[in-house]
């Protein structure tokens, strides 16, 4: 019989830890359950595929930032870059450039933007925290010049595929934040820049004493960075099919706590794209949960900082409960 | 004058046991009243710990410490300063931000507020008033951050005597001194002890202690060995009681043949850290550095491994002049280095054992040098691990969760599986269990047979001359000695360490 029991909390233990290990996944399903109670409406696929859809954008730039946070960096530019560049393509798509050199474009300017904040922290030995509060607005600014501050209309029709288009039943942008999602995943956990980029994050000195160029792995973090705003801001744009200059606006602390509540840790050398992606479903779910009751918007806000608060409380609550394990063993 | 026999400060029989060392054993210490006495001994000699116990930062595991007649206990460095014990340390820790006077009087405010409002003006002139009767030249009104290192510690020293304590520590005060500021020292000195103050002096130089000290302690492994009036012993009978001890630990160490010359460094230079720094070593041979903290080994090896900067000199390895810039550029010459820090600069401690293994040489791990071939990392690690007794529940665990001798074992074997052609290593033992240590030396040993060109600071003396073929002694930034393993012996050694 003892034995029996022993066999019995064990395997609760085994599920306990799955769970904490797993807790975002947790959260997200019992919040599914919560709203298919409460609204029937919310378990239609018609609904479903709305929630995934409008998380797409901050997804992918999400994922990203999960790149940032694990090499022990923050990046505060990327909501102002979000709007410039979409301001950007809507521009060049408004004068009929090709297309897909309007992408190009998009993903250049990205690209030129995350190493100018990466390129400025190394060189000159600043906090990036710091670097991209600054740049941050210096991307603004430029937006609003751009765009004299209102929308930029009159785009290709092809941008409405990107943002609004189906390949069957699944929305496109579904299948660009997979891919995005893939290939970082790929990059983070199967390739030496991955590993790199990890260690620099754990411990920089340690990882530039094994030989790593510290520096180097920091500038390309911020470049993926920028590239993932510029794909990020092809798919907002297509949505609302016009490129608003306030689009990104706040969705830098969006990204931390999708991060946060995915379980990447914020002080580096850890990171886990698929608990980001999940992070940002349960603030489309919670979102998705308070539109159909009917809750005002600005009281939305106030649940959307309870929930970060919670899911970091619990995360130090669990790392406590592992560390107390590993001690007893 | 103060009755020169009356006893302010006894410590009897304190032990003190850390995981897997006994930091102090039998320690001993008597402090008459209106002494200077000085506390000496080899570094891990347990002079710190000893007095970390008085100061009420670590607690003994037996023995008592009686104070002006009465047994105490402190509990923080606080209550021992509200008693009347004060402590100069070797770093400074004035707050760099605020002025001189601030500092002086920091904790102490209430003294000079009214009703909330501090008097800025009476607070300054009272600190002026203290750093004029010292004969320190300060304007007490400066900020911190602008003063010279010597200045601060000039000023840490005001604010010690200001307590107006019965006992004030001080550890090595003068290592960042020059002579003249050295002489305002030593007046301090010996006015504030004929006013009845007892200074315990720490310090690795003997002829500070023969010029300003009346008493001497010698420790050694914990352990109190003697004391004497600094006018009735000499310089070498010192230099006899700090150094002598019998070997007793093993070392395997296993003849080696020596090969051609694996690394060569002429003339390295940084600043004030170390000049003139030249020295070569073989394949196959175990190459010794030893000196005191703060010498200059770790520095010099920083530089030879491109963490720090250097100067001028040239560095050669097997014969042809190579420039490294990092220690990127070292590890692609054939060098590997095991740092002195292993938290700060060693182990990423939320990694996995696996992956602190493989960080060194993650490039020849890779296909094209992007994907990570997983398999080879995987028998690699497992291999490495068995060779090296890594003790792990699994190479997927976080390597902060071992021990520190696994640890280290494990930044080892980062760096043997970059496939040196010399191994540098930083007080490979230090903090690390009994059993682990000779496995360390163990492996040093095999590498070096193997025909590994080994380079291997220590601030043990067992150590050093256990395993080292030749032995390097820096002091000050420069080399002052060179021995094979037949001419050094452990007194030679800290002579030239100690500069006697």
């Amino acid at each position: 019989m003892k034995e029996n029991t022993k066999t019995k909390s064990a395997g609760s233990g085994v599920l306990l830890d799955f769970l904490l290990n797993n807790k975002a996944l947790a959260i997200l399903v019992i919040l599914c359950i919560g709203a298919a109670v409460l609204s029937p409406a919310f378990l239609s696929s018609r609904n479903l595929m709305n929630v995934v859809r409008q998380v797409c954008a901050s997804s992918i730039l999400g994922i990203g930032f999960t790149l940032v946070i694990a090499s022990g960096n923050l990046d505060l530019s990327v909501g102002y870059m979000l709007g410039m560049l979409g301001v950007i393509m809507g521009l060049l798509s408004r004068e009929q450039v090709p297309f897909p050199l309007v992408l190009l474009a998009g993903v250049v300017c990205g690209a030129v933007c995350g190493f100018v904040n990466g390129f400025t922290g190394v060189f000159f030995k600043l906090p990036l925290f710091i670097v991209t509060l600054a740049t941050g607005q210096i991307y603004k600014g430029a937006c609003q010049l751009l765009s004299n501050t209102s929308p930029v209309n009159g785009l290709q029709e092809a941008f409405k595929v990107l943002g609004q288009g189906y390949l069957g039943p699944i929305p496109i942008p579904i299948y660009i934040m997979a891919a995005v999602g893939l290939i970082l995943w790929v990059v983070l956990n199967k390739t030496r820049f991955g590993r790199y980029a990890i260690a620099t994050g754990g411990n920089r000195e340690a990882a530039r004493t094994s030989g790593i160029n510290t520096s180097s792995v920091t500038i390309w973090i911020y470049v993926i960075m920028g590239i993932c705003v510029s794909i990020a801001a092809m798919v907002m744009t297509g949505r609302a099919f016009s490129a608003q200059p306030a689009a990104g606006q706040g969705m830098e602390m969006d990204a931390i706590a999708a991060v946060v509540i995915g379980g990447t840790s914020l002080s580096g050398g850890s990171g886990r794209i698929i608990g980001t992606v999940i992070g940002c479903l349960i603030v489309g779910v919670i979102t998705n949960m308070l539109n159909l009751a009917a809750v005002d918007s600005n009281w939305q806000l106030v649940a959307k900082g309870i929930l970060i608060l919670l899911a970091v409380l619990l995360d130090v609550a669990t790392s406590r409960y592992f560390n107390e394990k590993m001690k007893k063993a | 004058m103060p009755n020169q026999n009356e006893i302010i400060l006894e410590m009897k029989e304190i032990e003190k046991g850390f995981p897997g060392v006994k930091a102090l054993d039998h320690a001993r210490l008597c402090l008459k009243k209106g002494e200077v006495h000085a506390l000496i001994g080899e570094n891990g000699a347990g002079k710190s710990t000893l007095m970390k116990i008085l100061l009420g930062i670590y607690h003994q595991d037996s023995g008592t410490v009686i104070y002006k007649g009465q047994e105490v206990d402190f509990k923080a460095p606080h209550d021992a300063l509200t008693a009347g014990i004060s402590m100069i340390h070797q770093e400074i820790s004035l707050i760099p931000t605020v002025s001189v006077a601030e500092n002086i009087w920091i904790g102490r405010e209430k003294n000079y507020t009214r009703a909330g409002i501090i008097n800025t003006k009476k607070r300054n002139q009272e600190a002026q008033e203290l750093l004029d009767k010292l004969g320190i030249r300060i304007d007490a009104k400066q900020i911190v951050r602008e003063l010279s290192v010597a200045n601060m510690q000039l000023v840490e020293i005001a604010r010690a005597v200001s307590y107006h304590s019965d006992v004030i520590i001080m550890d090595e005060p003068t290592s960042s001194l020059s002579d003249a500021e050295i002489e305002i020292l030593y007046r301090i000195i010996r006015e504030v002890s004929a006013n009845g103050t007892s200074i315990i002096f720490i310090s690795h130089k003997l002829e500070e202690i023969f010029e300003v000290c009346d008493r001497v302690t010698v420790m050694r492994d914990g352990q109190y060995i003697s004391d004497h009036d600094t006018k009735e012993i000499t310089q070498p009978e010192l230099v006899t009681k700090i150094a002598g001890r019998e070997i007793k630990d093993l070392f395997p160490k296993q003849e080696s043949q020596f090969g051609e010359v694996a690394l060569e460094v002429k003339g390295l230079c940084s600043g004030k850290t170390f000049q003139d720094v030249s020295f070569s070593v073989r394949k196959g041979e175990i190459l010794g550095f030893c000196g005191l903290v703060g010498a200059g080994r770790t520095e010099i090896m920083r530089a030879v491994f491109g963490i720090d900067k250097f100067e001028s000199g040239e560095i050669y390895v097997e014969g042809k002049q190579v420039h490294i810039h990092s220690p990127k550029d070292a590890i692609a010459n054939g060098l590997a280095m095991v740092t002195e820090d292993r938290r700060g600069s060693g182990i990423i401690s939320g990694l996995s054992v696996k992956y602190n293994m493989s960080l060194a040489y993650l490039s020849s791990l890779c296909n094209g040098l992007t994907f990570i071939n997983k398999q080879k990392e995987n028998s690699d690690a497992k291999e490495m691990s068995d060779r090296l007794a890594i003790h792990a529940a699994s190479l997927d665990q976080a390597i902060g969760s071992l021990s520190g001798g696994n640890q280290q074992k494990a930044i080892v074997a980062r760096w043997l599986l970059s496939g040196p052609k010399i191994l540098i290593l930083d007080e490979p033992t230090r903090g690390i269990d009994v059993g682990s240590k000779s496995e360390i030396h163990r492996l040093i040993s095999e590498l070096a047979v193997q025909g590994l060109a080994v380079i291997m600071i220590s601030s043990e003396m067992p150590e050093i001359l256990g395993m080292s073929d030749r032995v390097m002694v820096v002091r000050d930034g420069r080399l002052v000695g060179e021995f094979n393993r037949d001419e050094a012996d452990q007194e030679t050694l800290i002579q030239r360490a100690f500069g006697a």
